[in-house]
């Protein structure tokens, strides 16, 4: 057991906001010669910002307003930002997610909105694809500006275990039941899940719920009707999933599996799974860590369609990309507005290409051959380009105090130890505003 | 004969005593030494620095969480005055109520073994023994690991296709520890043990060693076994020294977090929220700092209770020796 004194817990919470602030304006804040002459990105760290140096690089090269890069590592991101964004630390750009993860700043009064930039320069949103840019609007208006790339998720293959079992990719719901009861014949688990992660678990809800319902139906939840949840759709919905983890299809211990460990990857890609229902990202974790079944074994399809079901099968879910938003106390909108412009320059869209990440503007179509994989890159773009609907992950779409209990309902309805009424109360109960 | 009257007794016949109030043992102690300087109990100003900090550090939080605790604040916003409305919510709360039990429990199944097992190996290694200094060392090693990198190896250890588990299937079954509360419990209570039982190991070594052998000789003479020394002489004689260790993981069992975090998240469900660590989903998931600072208070409020009811329950308070009767 732990030695520490009781009170180092609780002096966290009270002492966090000073802490954080303190801690944040060592990154970047000090250095500013004069306020006015510089402007602020806040972005997520990891490895991607390599892009965005370079960007900003671009930038000052030809501005006299000098952008200044500060980066916070992943896992501590939102909690900072949270933190900072209403003081004098807050930047003049942010990275964020869109949807639900901007809407308690837009409600606090913090965002500028963007339509004043798009009417000086109508690129601005027509360079994007529609169906990514407007994920970054609440109640109408524009708040964000896509930048990295999008996230759509796919059903992952491994193609010699698929061809073993005799498994075809599937179309349909039956094709992917008749699937799984093929691959647990054969030995394997049917499809890989890292329950533990809890966000694995939460595609196959969107997805099913998209299927089942069509996209209007959480939107219809998303925006205050409870009555949503219970519907017949939702219903079904919540069956079908019972059906699938009933019919074994992840085994047995998928909650003690995660993916952020590479749990689940490894399992597909040694041959222990047969599908993953991953984010686009798959492909890079699976190149980087096991780069002989990328290359080869690793295929990809979408969703199955389910019969009778209203939603599209070309309908995706996912994270439809990163954006940068701006604060309203910006002192220098104009210097932004530029900044910002490079978001769709065939530079940015390059650079993202190389590493893997696959920007949504008009111009990506032209250059994918430059990607690290070009025929991935192209299929992700058909499917993002042609989706009917492109359903934001449901805890970035919901306010992030909804998450918490929204995870646990996911988890606990999965896992059986939570019936259907439950869950669906559950899912009545998160705060929509 | 206590203590004090022991010292009292002693001064009596010594030189520099000037014997006003010598049946007074206390007042014998504070006398003035030789070079007219004070001996016996420091001043405040010693105590000074740490006071500053604690109370910089402790106190001025702890104020600061207890108003923020009848206010709603997003970290966005000012905080508004909420008045008892997070207070109302945490109780009506099942989750708050449930992670209360869990911490309890917790602590609980720490305490009960951790204590054994520390209490047997650090008799043992008070010992003679040969290889004893070699394997005491490597007892010690999981101490010296900061708690979050040993949740980290643990994790991946444990993983039911890739870990341990796949390797012993007749123990582990499929493996799916994390996926239920008894098994996650568990993995729990063997991690903190695996990274706790050196620190109390170590205080049971130093208290061991300090048991007088007369009393092991007198046993022996008397024909006592090894078995009846150690339940009559050695157990009796660690008596402080298990209060202190309890304490120590009574208090650290309450506010358990890290492994939490790193380990289960929470889950299954809900069902390895722990309170501490419920608070930090409040604050820094939630974004719900009125709530979070109410489960705090409440944390540092059952924590006081159980630590007074163990120090009362124990006797510690009268600060009774193990020396007495020698």
């Amino acid at each position: 057991m732990k030695q520490r004194a009781r009170f180092s817990r609780t002096a966290v919470v009270g002492g966090a906001a000073l802490a954080l602030v303190l801690s944040l304006s060592g990154c970047g804040g000090g250095s500013d010669a004069a306020d006015g002459d510089t402007i602020h990105v806040l972005v997520y760290g990891d490895a991607a910002n390599k892009v965005e140096k370079e960007l900003v690089a671009t930038f000052n090269k030809t501005s006299k307003v000098k952008a200044v890069l500060d980066t916070i590592p992943g896992a501590d991101y939102q909690a900072k930002l949270q933190t900072i964004i209403n003081s004098k630390q807050a930047p003049d750009v942010f990275f964020n997610w869109g949807g639900g993860s901007i809407k308690p700043f837009v409600d606090a009064g913090l965002l500028l909105p963007l339509d004043p930039f798009i009417d000086k320069d109508p690129d601005l949103k027509a360079k994007f694809l529609p169906s990514v840019f407007n994920s970054a609007a609440v109640d109408g208006t524009s708040y964000g500006i896509p930048m990295r790339g999008t996230q759509p998720v796919l059903l992952f293959n491994n193609g010699k275990v698929l061809k073993k079992a005799g498994v075809e990719p599937p179309q349909t719901w039956d094709d992917l039941l008749a699937a799984v009861k093929a691959l647990k014949a054969d030995g394997v688990t049917p499809i890989a899940l890292g329950g533990g992660d809890r966000w694995p678990t939460l595609m196959w809800f969107e997805y099913l719920y998209d299927r089942i319902a069509g996209p209007e139906l959480f939107q219809k939840a998303l925006d205050g009707d409870k009555d949503a949840w219970a519907s017949p759709d939702s219903r079904q919905a919540l069956g079908k999933i019972r059906e699938l983890v009933d019919a074994g299809a992840f085994g047995t211990n998928y909650d003690s599996v995660k993916f952020t460990d590479q749990g689940s990857p490894t399992l597909l890609a040694t041959g222990r799974a047969g599908f993953e229902l991953m984010g686009s990202w798959e492909y890079s974790t699976q190149q980087d860590a096991h780069p002989e079944f990328a290359e080869s074994d690793l295929g990809y399809s979408a969703f199955p369609s389910v019969e009778g079901g209203k939603g599209d099968r070309a309908n995706l879910v996912g994270n439809t990309n990163n954006f940068y938003s701006v604060l309203k106390k910006t002192k220098r909108p104009e210097a932004v507005a530029e900044f910002l412009k490079l978001m769709y320059s065939d530079q940015f869209v390059k650079a993202q290409l190389s590493i893997g990440n696959l920007p949504t503007t008009t111009n990506t179509e032209g250059l994918l051959d430059t990607a690290a994989s070009p025929e991935f890159a192209k299929f992700q773009y058909d499917m993002v380009k042609e989706a009917p609907a492109f359903q934001l992950s449901w805890d970035q779409a919901y306010p992030q105090s909804a998450a918490t209990a929204m995870y646990q309902a996911l988890q606990q309805f999965f896992n059986g130890s939570m019936d259907e009424d439950a869950f669906i109360k559950a899912m009545q109960a998160l705060p929509t505003s | 004969m206590n203590r004090t009257s022991a010292i009292a007794k002693s001064s009596k016949g010594s030189k520099g005593s000037k014997g006003s109030k010598d049946s007074e043992g206390r007042e014998a102690v504070r006398k003035p030494g030789p070079a007219g300087i004070a001996v016996g109990r420091p001043g405040f100003l010693w105590a000074a620095p740490a006071a500053l900090f604690f109370g910089l550090f402790a106190i001025v939080p702890l104020i600061m969480v207890a108003v923020l605790s009848f206010a709603s604040w997003d970290g966005l916003s000012d905080p508004e005055f909420a008045g008892l409305a997070n207070w109302k919510k945490l109780l009506d709360d099942p989750v708050m109520i449930k992670s209360l039990w869990l911490s309890v429990l917790l602590t609980a199944l720490g305490v009960l073994v951790q204590t054994p097992l520390s209490i047997l190996l650090g008799v043992w290694a008070a010992g003679h023994q040969r290889n004893r200094a070699v394997l005491s060392a490597i007892y010690f090693v999981p101490m010296l690991l900061s708690i979050a990198a040993v949740s980290v190896l643990w994790r991946a250890l444990l993983d039911p296709n890739l870990g341990v588990p796949a390797q012993a299937t007749w123990l582990f079954g499929d493996g799916n520890l994390f996926g239920m509360q008894a098994s996650a419990i568990g993995v729990l209570v063997f991690v903190s043990t695996w990274q706790f039982t050196p620190l109390h190991t170590l205080i049971y070594q130093g208290a061991a060693r300090a048991v007088p052998p007369v009393l092991y000789q007198a046993a022996q003479i008397d024909g006592a076994g090894r078995v009846r020394q150690f339940f009559h002489i050695t157990l009796p004689q660690l008596r402080n020294a298990i209060i202190t260790s309890m304490i120590l993981m009574v208090v650290g069992g309450l506010t358990t977090f890290d492994t939490v975090l790193i380990l289960t998240q929470g889950g299954p469900g809900s069902d390895t929220t722990i309170s501490a660590f419920y608070m930090y989903q409040k604050a820094f998931k939630s974004f719900d700092y009125g709530s979070a600072s109410a489960i705090a208070l409440l944390l540092v409020l059952v924590s006081t209770l159980i630590s007074l009811i163990v120090v009362r329950l124990s006797g510690y308070d009268k600060m009774r020796s193990t020396m007495e009767g020698l």
